[in-house]
């Protein structure tokens, strides 16, 4: 049986616990937060509307097989929507979806081998590769072999799964590069050099808000280095990514914060140890392009001008002689649960090899023998949802899905790219003159609908008139695609009201399709002289909006009965991981410490000093690994790593052993230390590095400088000004120097170590004399 | 290295605190020059703030006397002080507000014929002007001396900024060249809210500081704008133009060039 990828063989184990969070979640024992952590690492997004989730499903290299297929469309018809989304980047989801549904979905696609572990979450994402690898009569060579087994390599190693952030990976079958691979994070292009199979390897792309063209990382590599390279740069992004921040986690600003040259010499650091060795390299599966033996399927034959039209603008010869490529447009990338079968029975009898997803969001079939094509045409007719009458250009138009189901949407492109279809198909333009015109459209300014590669792409925005808000989109071109190294993203030209897209699309395309030829289909040459003037004047010429009064209209969003509204947003689904679990801890510590500061008492005291240790002691165990499964255990191993490693001072051993033992009333006795445990902790997150690790770990295996510290009486000083003191003294000294301070008891000692602490140095010791002051060891970090 | 007076301590301790400055930080401010062009809405908050916080040397150049029409912004200069040189008056105050802080005063107009003289001195220079002549010779002089600049422009209920240093968008990266005399009001004949003076001013004195103590991203490549009716702030980004007149490999501009100003500004000048 063709498989696309091998399921790691922890996977069951994994969606044991993910059943098991999934109940306390719903019993209410598991705050929103981290269970979204815990369910966007299995693919499973909430959507827009509150309680409703999509499931995304893993297909490397786009591929699918016939019979997962048909199992993804049962699971989405008895569960979901009824339909298989198809996605920009070559995956199939599931929608609508109940939270005591998910596992009923997972456990279906585990019968089919299917997985939707890693659909989102900081982790490898789908590896892409070119729709057409292999059968392109253009191949280099075929790239999907290497896409399937990296898959299965990676997703196979634990350390894929716990990321500073997402993980992107594309490999192009040829020089032309059509998965954008300096787009993304990793991106290989096949290329032969004296007769040996290789790639160039490009790094850190990536669209999205904050764009960036990819940089070459390695100029070329045998094919025999792609595991090698894929994994060095794992492990240096898991080393050296930013965890704190999930806006700056990608690598491409690892690459802007390290430089070409600091960044190379990273990567070498680990690509140096492991390029040798040859029993890394990939055992590449047969991905064989061809149909089955014996097909007992009789030909029909069809004619006619509908079936040429369609042949002209959907079937392509392949590299294997006899054998067809089709291309199969979707509308908005939905396939019906009965088209789905439709489709998957003629295809069983061709063979498992012959479907893959494109970023179009439409279906790419391969292996056709010739003489079935009438066949195939047959079943595509009989299909209910298809753009197959329709010129390549519709289904070519990209959109994510917007404010429809995403929490992130402004604007809803799926309406927008059915006004656009509207508008243009009652026209006479000559659509199937710009088949490759690439239209994208994005819901908000992430790049899911890719508009920074379009020819001409739309974003969305808010507009304003009159203290109202409209739907809006931001209009981009120029984006230059087609050749390794060389992509340039497009650039934002102006901006025009949603409600006006589709009459501006139009006017724009009718003047670029007379004038095509008179460029000699040069469209950046066309948009340098006068095409970027034209999108200017047709933007100015939209630009006067009408009052919500004279025209509610513009104010509801295409595809959307109301006027727009931006209430339902929420934040972002994906990156969800570490950094927010942390969050959630330290606002708990932080709330809970000001309730009882006010003056709580009797059960509730105990209750929020409980509270305090507890989350104390839990909040930082996962930037250890750690994963405790009791409370019990949280304690025992914030005690073990973080008290005697000397992170977290000896004088809360006491009060995390009274909370492990459940004593909560025993806590109110030592409320202080537990106040400052919470504190201790926050303050120690605060000193850790982006890596999120602590600066004070390396330090701590160091011995005591030989020389005793330097000493400052500052008794007598109020603050601030004992702080000050003790900064400019600590200036004076050398890294790794002690420095005792003496300090009055009071404000001074509550307050200048953790200045000192907060600046980077380690406090090592606190000691209270007979008279009430304080001496303060001070390490200089 | 310098180390502090206990005075000193206790007068920058606030800017001791600061984890980016410290004592290290603020020496390099005892340490630094700076160069305000202009005495008036501008360089008056600038001048201000710069003493304050202990720069150890300010130059002031300005040809000006006091106007009584000039108080409603100028806040270095009280009523007392009209018909005194703008200089003298900032000098005495900045003398009162910080004697670590040397003055030194040029009481005549900044052109194409002292700008190189002068900017010699100093690490970094605030424009403060009023017109678009001085405010291109700055820029020319500033490029080709490589010294850092802060230019800042306001106007009505607007105010802008931008900050030079030698590699980054220039002014003329941004604005080619001068408009026509008197195409543009300037603010002594369209008027200006007194305190977008003030805002501004600060904005540029932060910018000072920031470049002296290496402190946080500059203005740099980036223009602040700010319209003070609706308080609307935003950043645009500018690029550095490699054809520029003045900043690129090969530039047209090699010599100073003293523009044509618009009648009104000179008619009563000394």
């Amino acid at each position: 049986m063709l498989k696309f990828y091998e399921n790691s063989s922890v996977l069951v184990s994994e969606q044991e616990q993910f059943e098991r969070d999934i109940q306390i979640f719903i019993n209410g024992e598991m705050n929103p937060i981290q269970f979204k952590a815990i369910r966007v690492a299995h693919g499973v997004y909430e959507q827009r509307e509150r309680e409703t989730y999509m499931i995304r499903i893993r297909c490397a290299a786009g591929g699918i097989t016939p019979m997962q297929l048909r199992k993804v469309a049962l699971l989405a018809e008895k569960y979901g929507a009824g339909e298989v989304h198809f996605t920009t980047r070559q995956e199939v989801q599931i929608h609508d979806a109940k939270i005591d549904q998910v596992m009923d979905i997972i456990r279906g696609l585990n019968e089919v081998e299917l997985s939707s572990r890693g659909g989102g979450g900081n982790t490898i994402r789908n590896i892409l590769t070119s729709p057409d690898s292999g059968v392109d009569p253009e191949t280099t060579f075929d790239v999907d072999p290497y896409a399937i087994e990296l898959t299965t390599r990676l997703i196979n190693e634990p350390d894929s799964w716990n990321l500073p952030r997402k993980f992107k990976i594309a490999m192009s079958h040829n020089s032309k590069d059509s998965t954008y691979s300096q787009a993304t994070c990793l991106g290989y292009v096949a290329e032969i050099r004296n007769g040996q199979k290789g790639f160039k390897v490009f790094c850190s792309g990536g669209m999205g808000a904050r764009p960036m063209v990819g940089n070459e990382l390695l100029e070329w590599i045998p094919d025999t280095q792609v595991y090698h390279v894929a994994r060095a740069l794992k492990s240096m992004f898991d080393v050296h990514g930013n965890r704190r921040s999930k806006f700056s986690s990608r690598i491409k600003f690892l690459w802007k914060k390290l430089g070409d040259d600091d960044f190379k010499r990273n990567f070498h650091e680990y690509y140096d140890q492991i390029k040798d060795d040859a029993s890394l390299n990939l055992v590449l599966p047969v991905v064989e392009n061809k149909a089955n033996d014996t097909i007992t399927l009789p030909v029909i034959n069809e004619s006619g001008d509908a079936f040429d039209t369609w042949k002209s603008r959907y079937v392509f010869d392949q590299l294997q002689p006899g054998l067809k490529s089709v291309k199969l447009p979707l509308k908005l990338g939905d396939l019906l649960k009965e088209d789905a079968d439709l489709l998957c029975d003629f295809l069983d009898h061709i063979g498992e090899n012959t479907i893959r997803c494109d970023r179009a969001q439409n279906i790419r079939l391969r292996n056709i023998p010739e003489k079935y094509i009438g066949n195939l045409y047959n079943v595509i007719t009989k299909m209910k949802m298809t753009l197959a009458a329709l010129p390549p250009f519709i289904g070519n138009m990209i959109n994510c899905t917007g404010a429809q189901t995403c929490k992130l949407g402004i604007c809803l492109p799926r309406g927008l790219s059915d006004a656009i279809c509207d508008r243009l198909i009652r026209t006479d333009l000559k659509l199937d003159e710009i088949t490759d015109f690439k239209v994208n459209m994005s819901g908000c300014p992430n790049t899911c609908g890719m508009h920074h590669v379009a020819d001409l792409g739309f974003f969305g925005k808010i507009g304003r008139k009159d203290g109202e808000i409209f739907p809006m989109y931001n209009v981009m071109a120029g984006a230059r695609t087609g050749h390794a190294g060389e992509l340039q993203y497009a650039e934002r030209v102006d901006e025009v009201a949603s409600k006006y897209v589709p009459d501006f699309v139009h006017d724009f395309l009718a003047v670029w399709i007379d004038k095509k030829d008179a460029y000699k289909n040069n469209y950046i040459e066309f948009l340098e002289k006068e095409g970027k003037a034209l999108i200017k004047s047709l933007c100015e010429h939209y630009r006067d909006v009408p009052t919500y009064e004279q025209n509610p209209e513009v104010y509801h969003d295409w595809g959307r009965n109301r006027k727009m509204t931006l209430d339902d947003m929420g934040a972002a689904e994906c990156s969800a991981g570490m950094f927010d679990m942390i969050d959630v801890d330290k606002k708990e510590i932080e709330a809970q410490s000001e309730a009882v500061k006010v003056g709580l008492t009797g059960n509730a005291l105990e209750e929020s000093l409980y509270n305090i240790a507890f989350r104390a002691s839990r909040m930082l165990l996962v930037t250890r690994g750690l994963d405790a499964k009791t409370d019990a255990q949280i304690f025992e191993y914030f005690q073990k790593h973080f008290i005697t490693t000397g992170l977290i001072e000896t004088q809360f051993t006491d009060v995390t052993s009274l909370a492990k033992l459940g004593l909560k009333a025993e806590l109110v006795k030592h409320q202080e230390t537990v106040l400052a445990l919470g504190q201790a902790v926050i303050n120690l997150y605060k000193n850790m590095d982006d890596s999120l690790r602590f600066k004070t770990d390396v330090k701590a295996a160091e011995a005591t400088p030989s020389t005793g510290p330097t000493q400052k009486d500052y008794r007598g000083i109020a603050c601030p000004m004992n702080f000050v003191k003790t900064k400019l003294a600590l200036e004076t000294l050398t890294k790794g120097d002690q420095l005792e301070v003496l300090l009055d008891n009071g404000e001074p000692i509550e307050n200048v170590p953790n200045s000192v602490a907060q600046e980077g140095h380690k406090v090592l010791k606190k000691e209270q004399a007979a008279d009430g002051h304080w001496s303060v060891l001070i390490e200089k970090c | 290295m310098m180390s502090l007076r206990e005075d000193q301590i206790e007068r920058y301790s606030r800017h001791i605190i600061l984890q980016d400055i410290g004592g290290k930080g603020q020496e390099k401010i005892l340490n630094s020059k700076v160069l305000i062009i202009g005495a008036g809405g501008l360089g008056a908050p600038v001048a201000l703030y710069l003493a304050a916080a202990g720069v150890g040397t300010l130059g002031i150049i300005d040809g000006d006397v006091v106007d009584a029409s000039n108080l409603q912004r100028q806040v270095i200069h009280f009523t007392a002080d009209i018909g005194k040189p703008k200089v003298q008056s900032a000098k005495e105050k900045i003398e009162q507000i910080n004697p670590d802080v040397k003055v030194i005063t040029y009481y005549e107009l900044f052109t194409s014929e002292n700008a190189m003289r002068i900017l010699a001195d100093y690490d970094f220079v605030i424009d403060g002007t009023d017109n678009f002549p001085v405010k291109f010779l700055i820029n020319d002089a500033c490029v080709m001396a490589k010294k850092p600049f802060s230019h800042g422009g306001i106007l009505r209920f607007d105010g802008q900024t931008l900050t030079h240093t030698p590699g980054h968008a220039c002014y003329r990266c941004v604005f080619h060249s001068p408009p026509p005399a008197n195409a543009v009001p300037t603010c002594s004949q369209a008027g200006v809210l007194g305190a977008i003076a003030g805002m501004l001013g600060t904005i540029q004195a932060a910018e000072a500081l920031k470049f002296i103590t290496g402190v946080g991203d500059l203005l740099t490549n980036r223009m602040m704008i700010f319209d003070a009716k609706k308080m609307n702030f935003r950043t645009v980004k500018v690029k550095k133009n490699p054809k520029c007149p003045v900043c690129s490999e090969t530039p047209e501009i090699t010599s100073l060039i003293d523009y044509e100003q618009a009648v009104c500004d000179l008619k009563d000048r000394h």
